[in-house]
């Protein structure tokens, strides 16, 4: 049995073939939920990100198992379709932020700027980061894929945890659907992070590599499945924020100082 | 090698802190003892020590380094009363926040200003604990916290008239002892 796990945890197993396909049909599904649903116009970036995702993840996965394609051509689309997903994952956040503060003006500028001025600051360390990794000079396509991986996930983490920590200092909830969104992007960001901070900065042998496949890959399923909960399946009205009356001693108590004041 | 460590340990630590803010955000939404974790806050006292004319007679009255003494304990009994009101101030962002989801468009609004308003003192809270902090290290320089009083007077008012469309027999028990 334990072999047989073992056995699994290599390229081209049917785990293997299954987490690389699985997430993007659903992805896919998912994409056709949000258009049925019409929830697309309230999450065009999300949309796009879903659609793009899925398609680069399926031509991935074919130019992978075509014996034909060489594996330049590979990076090559790798490389592409990593760049197009970075842009979309920033406007997706952008999105995000934009549905959760928007709403309330009083603070809505006070983040824009510092979420910019994080965005500077992250520019900047993930350049540091990725100037000080070691550098392939065989494999540069490989090796400068793996850097621009790093620098997208350190930004898009710095932002996530910038955007929750704003939201938790001024106890401001964010729409269910957006929650599910900023966390599947969370939870997703910081395990690939992790994973491709090892791939760029240490020479691990192949089967550690592959080890680290494999968690990308379960994680990324996991946030889908995350994503169809919380944007495809209505919510119970229990699960609606409770409203939450004043009671009638504070009431007593403000209308004690409004008395003060008014003497 | 140090490099892969750090930011090793830096997405553990981002993907805590997320999880961490989401769980608590999960199990608070049951919590209906919220209201009760509003502090009293002495309008009058408060009003009091961010009185500038008061501070400049003390200023006329002491010498310089008891002056400097005396403006330090007024400015730590100060950033006290902003913490506080800045507390209460989320405390009524999340009263106002549930209460946004009323089927009554009156207390809708009401719950709407509500939540600005404590949004806009907890933003001035932090910004004039800032200011206080810096004056405790230069006792002569200025520390405004009027805005924050004026601020939380009006955040009463909005907490006031959210609190009557709720609980409708209240108004009357005030109105009657105005």
């Amino acid at each position: 049995m334990a072999l047989y796990c073992l056995g699994m945890l290599q390229a081209h197993s049917l785990l293997w073939h299954y987490l690389w396909v699985a997430p993007s049909v659903l992805l896919l599904m998912l994409g056709f939920g949000l258009w049925r649903l019409r929830v697309h116009r309230q999450h065009p970036f999300f949309l796009a990100f879903v659609l793009a995702s899925a398609v680069e993840q399926l031509t991935l996965y074919v130019l992978d198992i075509t014996p034909s394609v060489e594996p330049e051509t590979w990076w090559r689309f790798f490389w592409a379709g990593l760049i197009l997903e970075g842009i979309l994952k920033f406007a997706l956040l952008a999105e995000v932020f934009a549905h959760a503060f928007r709403p309330y003006p009083a603070i809505a500028t006070l983040g824009k700027r510092l979420i910019g001025m994080v965005g500077v600051v992250l520019i900047f360390a993930s350049s540091m980061a990725a100037a000080f990794a070691p550098l392939d000079s065989l494999f540069g396509i490989v090796s400068g894929a793996h850097l621009l991986q790093q620098t997208i996930y350190i930004i898009e983490c710095g932002i996530l945890v910038s955007m929750f920590g704003f939201s938790l200092y001024f106890r401001i909830g964010m729409p269910s659907a957006d929650r599910g969104i900023a966390l599947g992007l969370s939870l997703s960001a910081c395990v690939h992070l992790a994973t491709w901070a090892l791939v760029a900065n240490t020479s691990l042998p192949d089967d550690s590599r592959v080890v680290l496949d494999f968690i990308n890959m379960a994680i990324f399923h996991f946030c889908v499945l995350m994503w169809i909960y919380y944007l495809l399946v209505p919510r119970r009205a229990s699960e609606m924020t409770a409203v939450i009356a004043l009671p009638e001693n504070n009431l007593a108590l403000w209308n004690r100082e409004l008395e003060r004041l008014l003497q | 090698m140090i490099l892969a460590i750090i930011l090793v340990v830096a997405a553990a630590l981002a993907l805590i802190f997320i999880l961490s803010i989401t769980v608590s955000r999960s199990l608070q939404v049951s919590n209906t003892s919220l209201a009760g974790a509003i502090q009293p806050l002495d309008l009058e006292a408060f009003r009091n020590l961010t009185d500038a004319a008061e501070d400049e007679y003390l200023r006329s009255r002491l010498r310089p380094a008891d002056y400097r003494s005396v403006r330090r304990e007024r400015l730590r009994a100060m950033a006290a009363y902003v913490q506080v009101a800045g507390r209460n101030a989320t405390v009524l962002v999340r009263i106002g926040q549930s209460a946004l989801t009323a089927s009554d468009s009156t207390t809708v609004e009401a719950a709407r200003q509500l939540v600005e308003q404590a949004l806009l003192l907890r933003r001035n809270a932090t910004f004039a604990l800032l200011r206080i902090y810096l004056a405790l290290a230069w006792p002569n320089s200025d520390s405004d916290a009027r805005p924050i009083l004026h601020r939380y007077e009006q955040l009463n008012g909005s907490a006031m008239l959210l609190g009557r469309l709720q609980n409708p027999a209240v108004p009357l028990r005030i109105s009657a002892s105005l």
